[in-house]
């Protein structure tokens, strides 16, 4: 195969490069260990032994990290109050595009047990929630089911998600992808509405990664196939190094931090 | 090879260009003042402090010597999860790996992200030429690109240009009633680009590190295009220059923080996204295909070489432009190829040529600057050194001959004078007593020098040599004191 | 008598020779006899940095051969010492004897005011310079070297003398050795940022440790018509004996 050739002829290449025999793909050694190292085993240790009060200390550190990222936090007690608090940024924010007002959500079970469906549906406000894509569709039906989503998504004013972590350092919301968990949702509205279990507020990317790697509960998921660090709403400078927020994702982004 | 532009050659006009362009010297100021400090201070914040740097090095450089271990696992994870990888040694491999799936998918728009190896392999004009239409979505780019120019600056490609200037390019390319307001000009380019997200057929985005044990590619941006571009449409392609993986996702963790930093203190980039293959069975949105396509393109020269493989740390995020004083006067064009400042002034000679890119070499002051805020404390004099070594002295790896003629010469001669006191004296004596034939202000010094040293006194008074030089001076005080 | 061995930079020994005696007042006054060996002529670094190794090689060994046996070497110039520091043990690489002495002599080679502060725990030298003046950070000395609260401490010190801290004072002046013939517009724009901001500084004179530099400064301060004074800072610490 002639790709498969070229491959080869790439590697002989780096491996002469580095002084070694061309032919031959050398061990991995210990460049990717079976086992934590020490540190990664004082995250876990540190993630695993902290208290529900030593997370909400995060809280503040999280807003004031938020602040000056024109990112929302807002500490919620229950899911009635985020229920009401997303009504709340329904009624208030206009669809950016015109056009009647349309909301978008994730098919997961915290999302849905905000019991969001029927307080919109009295108002006539539609709310999308994203399955996933059927198997047993064949592939023009499973492409249309796309298309119809992609576009409900795009029509859709305010985005809800939730959140698999967050972290308090740099403010990051972090979403690993599945099926019925579209990114686009995060992407396309102009509204970016994140829900995040307390429990799973880390201090850092550092803890984060060790969870991912070595956690039980987390690491046959691992990264998942998308992972994404949402930091704010989207920005740019480029323009005479003038600061804007909304370039092309989300120009508004919410966190509402839930029990759970 | 012809669509690639190198443009070294244009090294000092250029420059002079760059120079007298007030516009281009107000913002580069700004922007090394905000940022070449802020970088630096942002380097002492951090929990481990500056010294993180040196880990940083520590890391790449083990992922460099590593370099076919770690790209083995990594594709082979991607293929694991359904995504493919393309190694392309050069950059017409590259290039034809994307058209290839264009055709073969009927691609008539695509959607790129800021990727600088994209520029470095003509990608765009490539896809032009088949027929695809290619729209980049970086604002910076983006507003380039209408204007028809090449980016100059690695993270801010638009900062030559005033928002009058960007008035004018939207105004007449998207049609709105013209306005300088940044809001209303950023929100003109969101509407228009959301529109060729959503149409667009193929995505394509750089690569800024890989992470060979869990299979990902990351990308770090702050608008959100580049994880438009890689969700919306149904196949993705993203471009690595190869040297741009480290092994583990602890060490990962490390560089990202620096790469934030360096290139626009931040402590993380707005959107950062980790992508390990084409969407699973079930999801409804992401790309059906992900390419990825990891670049040689004369990297594995630069790693052959253990003079220049240090030059492979670097992860490209600019801090170096941002405090280095020639780039801060002449700017990114004058480089005459994707990269420019410091990184470009050691890379772009490796990769397009050392004797077609021997200003870029000599035109530095080796200041240093460039050393201490590089995010991987790679040691960027150190190599420009080297270059100059290979100018002056040949390089037969390299394809360099030595230089000859009057330069050469004049060395020979100042070896043999430096090696004969009492001649080197008689050479000075002589210097003191011609330069009284020289044009000269009332003060002494020189006004005109006679060429090749002419440039300096173009805008500079020399000074003169002294009648009695110290050594003589001293050893007539020993003499004397001797005596007495 | 405590001996320090002089290694005079070869623009100081050709352009600014006061200078050099100015070190060895400074020396002398606090008690020390100051060898200067007559045969040295430069310690290379003009031809390294322009990419001739073989001739910078030449002059290197006649450095090391000349100072190689010297206790202590002081040298007025943050380029020559790093380049004697960090650039002639590499030059010797595959010559183990030559690359031994150069790695020995680097230890025992001090740039002025290094010496004076931290080998010799001095930063008052009964000095006067009355004025203002602000300090130039030559490349060199503070990133090759990391040599910037020396300067200062010592000129502090002075009586009499006012310093003021410039603008910028950190960024390279433009002189880079022969860049600054061969890419005068480049060379020429650094310049006149540094010699605006030593204008902005009200200072009298602007003070350095490295005479490129200051040759540098000083001609376009020149042209300029401006009557700033460039000096090295051994004249400043020589002052007011």
């Amino acid at each position: 195969m002639a790709e498969h050739r070229e491959e080869t002829l790439f590697f002989q290449t780096l491996r002469r490069a580095l002084g070694h025999p061309p032919n031959a793909a050398r061990p991995a050694g210990d460049l990717f260990p079976a086992e934590p190292s020490a540190e990664e085993r004082r995250l876990l240790a540190l993630v695993s032994g902290r208290s529900e009060q030593e997370r909400e200390e995060f809280v503040s550190r999280l807003a004031a990290a938020a602040r000056p990222l024109h990112l929302e936090v807002q500490a919620l007690e229950d899911l009635a109050a985020a229920r009401d608090a997303v009504l709340r940024l329904v009624a208030e924010k206009s669809p950016e595009w015109g056009g009647e007002k349309q909301l978008v959500a994730w098919s997961h079970p915290l999302i849905e047990s905000l019991g969001l469906a029927e307080p919109l549906a009295r108002q006539g406000i539609p709310l999308h929630l994203t399955r996933p894509v059927d198997s047993a569709l064949d592939a023009a039906a499973a492409d249309e089911e796309r298309r119809r989503q992609r576009s409900r998504i795009a029509a859709s004013f305010i985005g809800i998600t939730a959140a698999d972590f967050c972290l308090a350092e740099t403010a990051t919301v972090v979403l690993r992808n599945r099926p019925g968990e579209p990114r686009s949702v995060a992407l396309l509205p102009s509204i970016h509405v994140a829900l995040v279990p307390r429990s799973r507020i880390l201090a850092d990317m550092k803890e984060l990664f060790a969870l991912l790697r070595w956690e039980e509960r987390f690491r046959t998921e691992g990264l998942s196939n998308y992972l994404s660090f949402i930091s704010g709403p989207s920005k740019t400078a480029d323009i005479e190094a003038t600061m804007v927020h909304g370039a092309h994702g989300p120009r508004e982004m919410v966190v509402f931090l839930v029990p759970g | 090879m012809s669509a690639i532009r190198i443009r070294t050659e244009r090294y000092v006009e250029e420059a002079r260009r760059g120079i007298a362009d007030p516009v281009l010297r107000r913002a580069l100021s700004g922007l090394q003042e905000r940022f070449g400090r802020g970088t630096a201070e942002a380097y002492r914040r951090l929990p481990e402090g500056p010294g993180l740097r040196q880990t940083a090095h520590a890391i790449r450089e083990k992922a460099i010597a590593h370099l076919d271990i770690l790209l083995e696992r990594l594709a082979r994870r991607i293929r694991e999860n359904g995504g493919e990888v393309f190694f392309a040694a050069t950059a017409e491999e590259a290039v034809g790996y994307c058209a290839g799936i264009a055709r073969r998918l009927g691609v008539k728009l695509a959607v790129k992200g800021k990727s600088m190896v994209t520029e470095e392999i003509a990608l765009n004009p490539a896809l032009a030429a088949h027929g695809v239409e290619v729209v980049e979505t970086d604002l910076g780019e983006y507003i380039i690109q209408l204007a028809g120019e090449t980016p100059s600056h690695i993270i801010a490609p638009a900062i030559h240009k005033t928002r009058n200037e960007i008035a004018d390019l939207f105004a007449q390319h998207l049609g709105i009633p013209r306005t300088t307001d940044p809001p209303r000009l950023t929100h003109a380019a969101r509407r228009a680009l959301r529109e060729k997200f959503l149409a667009a057929d193929m995505g394509i985005s750089g690569v800024n590190l890989a992470c060979a044990e869990t299979g990902h590619i990351s990308t770090v941006s702050n608008e959100g295009n580049i994880r438009m571009a890689t969700t919306l449409p149904r196949v993705h392609v993203a471009f690595m220059g190869m040297e741009r993986i480290v092994a583990r996702l602890d060490e990962y963790e490390i560089i990202l923080r620096l790469l934030c930093r360096g290139a626009s203190v931040q402590d993380i980039g707005t959107y950062v996204s980790f992508i390990g293959g084409p969407r699973r069975p079930g999801e409804s949105d992401g790309p059906e295909e992900f390419h990825l396509v990891v670049v040689d393109n004369g990297r594995s020269r630069m790693l052959a070489d253990p003079r220049f493989r240090e030059m492979l740390c670097c992860i490209r995020c600019a801090a170096c432009l941002n405090v280095c004083p020639v780039y801060g006067r002449i700017g990114g064009h004058a480089y005459g190829f994707a990269y420019s400042g410091p990184v470009g002034a050691v890379v772009t000679p490796l990769l397009t040529g050392i004797r077609r890119g021997r200003d870029l070499c000599l035109g530095e002051t080796l200041c240093g600057a460039c050393k201490d805020a590089c995010s991987m404390d790679i040691d960027l004099p150190r190599m420009l050194l080297e270059l100059r070594a290979i100018l002056a002295e040949g390089d037969p790896g390299w394809g360099v001959e030595p230089s000859g003629g009057l330069e050469r010469q004049a060395w020979k001669l100042w070896e043999g004078l430096v090696s004969r006191p009492a001649l080197y004296e008689r050479a000075l004596q002589a210097g003191a007593v011609l330069q009284r034939l020289l044009p000269r202000t009332p003060a002494g010094w020189i006004r005109r020098l006679p060429p090749p040293f002419s440039g300096w006194t173009k805008s500079r008074d020399f000074p003169p040599v002294a009648a009695e030089p110290f050594r003589r001076r001293f050893a007539k005080r020993r003499k004397e004191a001797d005596r007495g | 008598m405590d001996t320090v061995t002089l290694f005079v930079p070869c623009l100081m020994d050709a352009f600014r020779p006061e200078a050099a005696e100015a070190v060895v007042a400074v020396f002398e006054g606090l008690g020390y006899a100051v060898h200067c060996p007559a045969e040295q002529t430069c310690c290379g670094q003009p031809a390294f940095n322009a990419g001739y190794r073989n001739e910078a090689r030449t002059a290197a060994r006649r450095f090391l051969r000349l100072f190689g046996d010297a206790e202590a070497i002081c040298c007025p110039s943050g380029s020559c010492v790093a380049m004697v520091r960090h650039h002639v043990p590499a030059l010797f690489d595959g010559e183990p004897d030559w690359r031994a002495l150069a790695v020995r002599t680097a230890a025992r080679t001090f740039e002025f005011t290094e010496y004076l502060v931290d080998v010799l725990g001095r930063d008052d030298l009964g000095a006067s310079f009355p004025g203002r003046v602000t300090y130039h950070d030559s490349c060199h000395l503070l990133r090759g070297l990391g040599i910037r609260e020396q300067p200062r401490r010592l000129l502090r010190r002075v009586r009499g003398l006012e310093l003021v801290e410039m603008k910028n004072s950190d960024c390279c002046c433009g002189f880079g050795g022969a860049f600054s013939v061969k890419y005068p517009d480049i060379s020429t724009a650094l310049v006149a940022d540094k010699v605006e901001w030593i204008r902005e500084s009200g200072a009298e004179a602007v003070v350095g440790a490295d005479l490129g530099c200051l040759l540098h400064i000083e001609g376009a301060l020149r042209r300029k018509g401006l009557g700033v004074r460039a000096l090295h800072i051994a004249q400043v610490l020589a002052g007011g004996r």
